[in-house]
């Protein structure tokens, strides 16, 4: 052991430097070591934590993407039959109208050819009597004579009805 | 230029005599836990300057302790961070200008010598034998820890005259590991500075430039090998003999 003489060794500063790095160690450890190594470790757990909410966020974006998609199918479909039995009714509507309106037509002519029929009959009836009484007057001309105006009233009544 | 193989003593306290390595030593350890205060003052979830650097580096080395050693890293990483960041900063400390250059002139045995106050500390082998006794001592302190006494002792010693050899080498390379991860250390160390000091003896400007970044990464490289050699020990220390087999 003498060479170790000569290199310096003394084992009194052996051990003060043994008890300066077992200093330094504690203090690192205490003050470096544990804090850097726990902010690191907290970091990590972040990281993830985080990354499975973004995770579950996608899902939950997917889901709701096809819920609204499947709701948006089934809204057209609705929309679609509403519209459809919409329309059924619309043509029913229309369908019926006509033919009421054709109804409506068809009694209004009808009146208004009864009405004809009538008016035609009075004014039949009126021309008659005119004629009789028009006859009347001529034959009292070419005759001369009056016949009583009752008389001569059944008497061409008569005729005018046997001719 | 002398450069001296024992570090120069520059005082004493009491009767600790104090070398200008021990002085730098305390400087260091001074430097590393005013810096660990200030991290771990504010440390906060999003990283900011010095916590940055520091979370780099820590997430780095235990990441890596994680893989060898796994359950044991909370362990065994406390001791081999610190290993590595005290060598580092010592070593690359140690290539500040005024290392070796300012000094004190003494009477030493009736001629005056040149006392340098300021010297790397791990061209001392005080410092990188004291660095190598720890690492190793607490290498087997853990290996009893985890493996009980009865299967630590089973290591070295067995019943069967071969594994009662083999057993007896193993314990011999223990030794060998102490002299190795200091020597290692201090003969890389020490010859930078020797280097340094020549080259800047020969021409001291620009032509150290280079040695200067060889210094740098050898500072680097042996911080890293002594750290990534602790590891290792550890970790082979602490598993059951024969799980290899």
């Amino acid at each position: 052991m003498n060479f170790l003489t000569e290199f310096g060794v003394k084992p009194i500063l052996l051990l003060a430097q043994v008890v300066n790095f077992l200093i330094l160690l504690f203090i690192l450890k205490r003050f470096l070591y544990k804090p850097i190594l726990k902010v690191l470790e907290d970091r990590k757990q972040k990281i993830a934590q985080g990354l499975q909410d973004a995770d579950e966020i996608e899902k939950r974006l997917q889901q709701i993407t096809a819920e609204r998609e499947e709701k948006l199918k089934a809204a057209g479909k609705d929309a679609e039959g509403i519209l459809r039995e919409a329309t059924k009714t619309a043509e029913q509507i229309i369908a019926e109208a006509h033919v009421k309106a054709q109804k409506d037509i068809e009694k209004l002519m009808e009146k208004s050819e009864a009405n004809m029929k009538l008016e035609r009959a009075k004014m039949q009836q009126e021309m008659q009597a005119e004629l009789v009484d028009l006859v009347v007057l001529a034959l009292g001309k070419i005759t001369g004579k009056v016949v009583s105006s009752r008389d001569h009233k059944e008497m061409i009544e008569k005729t005018l009805k046997n001719l | 230029m002398n450069i001296e193989l024992a570090a120069e003593q520059i005082g004493h306290i009491g009767a600790l005599p104090v070398t200008n390595t021990m002085l730098m030593s305390w400087v260091v350890t001074a430097i590393l836990s005013i810096t660990a205060i200030i991290v771990s003052r504010k440390v906060t979830l999003v990283p900011a300057g010095l916590q940055n650097f520091f979370e780099f580096v820590i997430e780095y080395a235990y990441n890596m302790t994680e893989e060898l050693a796994h359950s044991k890293a909370k362990v065994f990483f406390p001791f081999i961070m610190t290993f590595f960041l005290f060598i580092i900063t010592s070593n690359w400390l140690g290539l500040l200008p005024g290392f070796g250059t300012i000094g004190f002139n003494e009477i030493k045995d009736g001629k005056e010598t040149f006392i340098p106050l300021l010297r790397s500390i791990n061209a001392d082998l005080n410092m990188t034998l004291s660095l190598a006794l720890v690492s190793v001592i607490v290498t087997h302190f853990f290996a009893v820890r985890y493996l009980g006494i009865k299967d630590y002792l089973k290591k070295w010693f067995a019943l069967n005259p071969i594994f009662l050899f083999v057993g007896l080498l193993e314990l011999v390379g223990e030794v060998t590991k102490v002299v190795s991860l200091s020597f290692r250390l201090f003969g890389n160390i020490f010859a930078g500075e020797v280097v340094l000091a020549t080259i800047a003896g020969i021409f001291a400007f620009v032509a150290p430039l280079p040695f200067y970044f060889l210094e740098i990464i050898v500072g680097f490289v042996q911080a890293a090998v002594f750290m990534m050699l602790t590891l290792t020990f550890m970790v082979l220390l602490t598993e059951k003999h024969g799980e290899e087999h």
